[in-house]
């Protein structure tokens, strides 16, 4: 075991260093000795795939080494971070030595050689050609999908690049918080400081309205691996409700609807919004000329949009929808209680809702009679 | 060799000028015109190969000078890399350019480039910024997560798909044909890739609203000619809407199962039922459609074979796989069986696609004399304008073997007077065309025939030529004739009955098959024997002894 140990750790260095400029001084030998290293690694993760304490040793190691380089908040994340990058650690390697210009010429033919044998070569790789090969192909398959029949679904939830993002931050930060309990917060702060802002926003919300992740197949037999489903979604509603600024983003930068299917499968998070929402609506003031809400900011939320994300949370079902109501109401009385326009923001965003609400009723043909709101 | 490097040559101009015009397949035309020629291009590729395998760097472009540039084309047409083994051969091309070790700055150069076009090829995942950030910052290569992404943007394609099929009215969410067609384009190469397969079944299954077919045929023909290779396995609802879509697709899937059956040895059912039914076709045929067309390519080989006894033979082995196939159909979805024999009365109809191992044994006289009074009815209607008569009666009735071959037999296994009606039926069954009077002398004949094999089954020793002369054959008539054929049944069936019969059964044979063809015959005869004593239970172990036994000597015989 402890060679194996070993012999895992040398490797993780050697994929580390394949991307540097060290590679200028490998020989043919060195690439050959790395590669054999891979095919033995992969080989492990054939042989030990369902064995639970071997996989969870070799896991526990990789975690380890994560840790070591900085903690899951610093630095970027090691190529091999799970046991299930061993199955294909052969390709990483290969493609990111053949990507590397500082690789020298001979090292580099011989590297081609042996990804590429040919057909029916004896004592080659064969699977290392075949998942390279298979790789460009469904490479191009994707391009080919996504330039000639998808469509940005409206639908965040539904879409598949989204969907895909969501679901690798999810799986991140599943084996994150296996590794180590505070593991997740500091690796989405880290995470917030270094990726673009808005995408990480959409895919955090896609991410919270995933189903439950279920096992993938070759891990199906060993339940015992994974703790329940649902830890990264909650390691995610954590975070964002421990980063005030953060959340504030959040539901600025997303759509109306959107953040209320969030917050309807994550009640944590309504308090928190609602709060958000009383704080922008305190900060509008009525301007009597116009006869409309306005703010006095640049950046305050604009009485539209306001009004827009109320609107979707009273169609939430319940108890969203009622507590939303009722914290209305309170902002309503607290303020005086109001029935007449222009005084209250609260008094006009609950006329406008109820007005809204009578208006859709007769569209649908519903009787006039007692609305709900 | 030479010439063959000739050859080379050519197709490399006429390749190098197709890459160019295609460009990167951005446009209907070329899309179309790129998915047409995409297994030609590979078998190209492997002969380019074969070629540049046996030389070095320098050679190469001294044979190929602009080799560099179809082979970058073709990494830039991501049709030609999503197809089959092509991106793998383009590599092995693209490697056997690279320097060993490079003597001057071109030579570097060009080294690098091909490092460059070779990232290319592998790292196909090109995307957003955006996106590509994303993953990078969580660790993840392309290797890891496009096997995922792949699979979530087939699915919700598929699912788009399936939507689009049910909600019929909601126009804001419906597919444009433009874009359906794109999309059936693209699945061409992608068509043995087992990821893509539920996006080619939502596009089988899931026809939208436009009267015409909007799907391009070049994905039709792809995905049979996948299914008649087996390198794809789609759902039967999936396969029967491609075939009611396509009808040269069904037409080619029966054209390929007739290859098969041809290049099969000759009279043996078992292993013409295997290949009908790996061929999914009796399935399909439960839908009337599909039926009508596989009936109507069955009765053109007919034609054309002059009433041969093999397709006769498939033809009712077919019928049988179908009938079992219709009897595992969900009863409320069964169509009516005026949909499947629209000129057949009901009441034959349904007498016919009866399996003789549902009638009880007692019955089956019975039933035989009823299919043969409905049969009469409807061969000697001469109404005007009626689709019924003779032959359609009789292509109806050979569909049936279970029944059409057992005539012969209770006839003669009955020691009863024949009754006129199974008479006229064998008649018919060998005879259809012959008018009234014709056949009437055949059926006095017939029973002659029986008359005389019956007194003879009783003695205890009997002789080859004996028999041969009550069956009334060694006269001067064609053999070939149908009344002569219908003697050997008899005189055959006879032998493996009779309890006389073993002793004299290779003589009386020998006597009768004088010719290849006619030995072919009796091979035939014993082999579809065999099938149906088995299927039926019938079989008495000294009778299927016998007939094992004589088939396999007759066998060794041609």
């Amino acid at each position: 075991m402890e060679s194996l140990l070993q012999h895992l750790d040398r490797f993780s260095e050697l994929l580390a260093v394949s991307r540097t400029t060290h590679v200028r001084t490998w020989d043919p030998v060195t690439v050959r000795r790395a590669l054999q290293w891979a095919r033995y690694l992969r080989h492990i993760h054939r042989r030990f795939g369902r064995h639970g304490p071997i996989r969870t040793t070799l896991e526990r190691r990789l975690h380890n080494q994560w840790r070591q380089e900085g903690g899951f908040g610093r630095g970027p994340v090691p190529g091999l971070a799970n046991f299930q990058a061993l199955g294909h650690c052969d390709v990483l390697l290969s493609l990111r030595l053949l990507e590397n210009q500082a690789l020298g010429d001979a090292a580099r033919h011989y590297l081609v050689q042996q990804l590429f044998p040919g057909p029916g070569v004896p004592d080659a790789d064969e699977t290392l050609q075949e998942s390279l090969a298979r790789l460009a192909r469904c490479g191009s398959a994707v391009h080919m999908l996504r330039f000639n029949g998808y469509r940005k679904n409206l639908n965040l939830q539904e879409d598949s690049l989204m969907k895909t993002q969501a679901e690798l931050l999810l799986e991140r930060l599943q084996e994150v918080g296996k590794a180590e309990a505070e593991g997740p917060a500091r690796f989405l702060s880290s995470l917030w400081e270094r990726l673009p802002q808005n995408n990480f926003l959409k895919v955090i919300a896609v991410a919270l309205l995933q189903p439950p992740l279920s096992p993938r197949p070759q891990e199906e037999s060993e339940p015992s691996i994974h703790k329940t489903p649902g830890e990264g979604s909650q390691a995610l509603v954590h975070w964002l409700l421990g980063n005030s600024e953060v959340f504030a983003a959040f539901c600025r930068a997303l759509p109306a609807g959107l953040l209320t299917s969030v917050t309807s499968r994550h009640p944590a998070l309504s308090p928190v919004y609602l709060g958000l929402l009383t704080d922008w609506g305190q900060r509008l003031h009525y301007d009597l000329q116009e006869g409309i809400w306005v703010g006095t900011e640049s950046q305050d939320v604009p009485w539209e949009e306001l009004h827009n994300r109320f609107q979707s949370l009273c169609q939430a079902p319940p108890p969203l929808k009622d507590k939303v109501l009722t914290a209305l109401e309170a902002c309503k009385a607290q303020d005086g209680d109001f029935e007449v326009p222009g005084l209250s923001i609260w008094t006009d965003l609950l006329l406008a809702l109820r007005s809204g609400a009578f208006r859709k009723r007769q569209v649908l043909g519903l009787s006039p009679g007692l609305s709900s709101v | 060799m030479a010439q063959d490097s000739v050859d080379l040559s050519c197709d490399y101009q006429f390749w190098m000028q197709k890459l160019s015009v295609w460009g990167q397949a951005s446009t209907l035309e070329t899309q179309q015109d790129t998915c047409l020629h995409l297994a030609q291009f590979q078998e190209f590729l492997r002969k380019m190969y074969e070629a540049l395998k046996e030389m070095d760097s320098n050679t190469v472009f001294e044979r190929f000078p602009t080799i560099d540039q179809l082979l970058a084309k073709a990494c830039w047409n991501p049709f030609i890399l999503a197809y089959d083994e092509s991106q793998k051969i383009l590599i092995w091309c693209l490697c056997c350019l690279i320097n060993k070790e490079p003597q001057n700055s071109r030579q570097s150069k060009l080294n690098s480039w091909i490092q460059g076009v070779l990232s290319h090829i592998l790292s196909a995942l090109r995307f957003d910024k955006e996106v590509a950030l994303f993953t990078q910052g969580l660790g993840y290569a392309p290797v890891d997560y496009y096997h995922g992404l792949l699979k979530n943007m087939v699915l919700s394609l598929a699912s788009e798909l399936r939507e689009n099929h049910l909600n019929g009215f909601n126009t804001q969410r419906r597919m444009t044909p433009e874009r359906l067609a794109s999309l059936s384009r693209v699945c061409v190469p992608l068509i043995t890739l087992p990821d893509v397969d539920p996006l080619v079944e939502a596009l089988l299954v899931c026809h939208g609203h436009e009267p015409q077919e909007i799907l391009q045929p070049e994905f039709f023909e792809a995905v049979n000619e996948a299914i008649l290779l087996k390198k794809i396995s789609l759902p039967m609802s999936a396969v029967v809407c491609l075939w009611l879509r396509h009808l040269p697709s069904l037409e080619k899937a029966m054209l390929h199962l007739f290859e098969k059956l041809i290049s099969s040895e000759r009279n043996c059912l078992r292993r013409i039922e295997c290949f009908i039914k790996d061929s999914s076709l009796p399935q399909a045929a439960c839908h009337p459609a599909i039926f009508r067309v596989v009936d109507e390519m069955f009765r053109c080989a007919l034609l054309e074979t002059d009433g041969a006894p093999e397709i006769i033979a498939t033809i009712q082995v077919f019928t049988q796989c179908f009938v079992e196939a219709l009897g595992k159909e969900n009863k409320q979805l069964r169509f009516a069986l005026k949909t499947y024999f629209p000129y057949t009365s009901p009441s034959l109809a349904m007498v016919l696609l009866q399996d003789p191992q549902d009638v009880p044994r007692e019955h089956w006289l019975q039933t035989l004399k009823l299919i043969s009074e409905l049969l009469r009815e409807a061969a000697e209607d001469q109404t005007h304008g009626s689709r019924r008569g003779p032959l359609e009666s009789w292509f109806l009735f050979i569909h049936f073997g279970g029944w059409a071959e057992m005539v012969a037999e209770q006839l003669l296994r009955s020691a009863a007077e024949p009754p006129a009606a199974l008479l006229w039926l064998l008649a018919f069954y060998y005879s259809p065309h012959d008018g009234r009077q014709q056949r009437a002398q055949t059926m006095v004949q017939v029973e002659a025939v029986l008359g005389r094999l019956l007194a003879m089954s009783g003695s205890s020793s009997l002789s080859a030529r004996d028999l041969h002369t009550a069956a009334g054959q060694g006269t001067e008539t064609d053999p070939r004739a149908p009344a002569q054929q219908l003697a050997r049944r008899l005189l055959l069936h006879f032998v493996l009955w009779a309890p006389g019969g073993h002793t004299i059964a290779r003589d009386a044979i020998a006597l009768m098959a004088h010719t290849a063809e006619i030995t072919h015959e009796i091979i035939g005869f014993l082999d579809q024997t065999l099938y149906r004593w088995d299927r039926l239970g019938i079989e008495s172990p000294r009778s299927g002894k016998l007939a094992r036994e004589l088939l396999k000597e007759l066998r060794t015989q041609v």
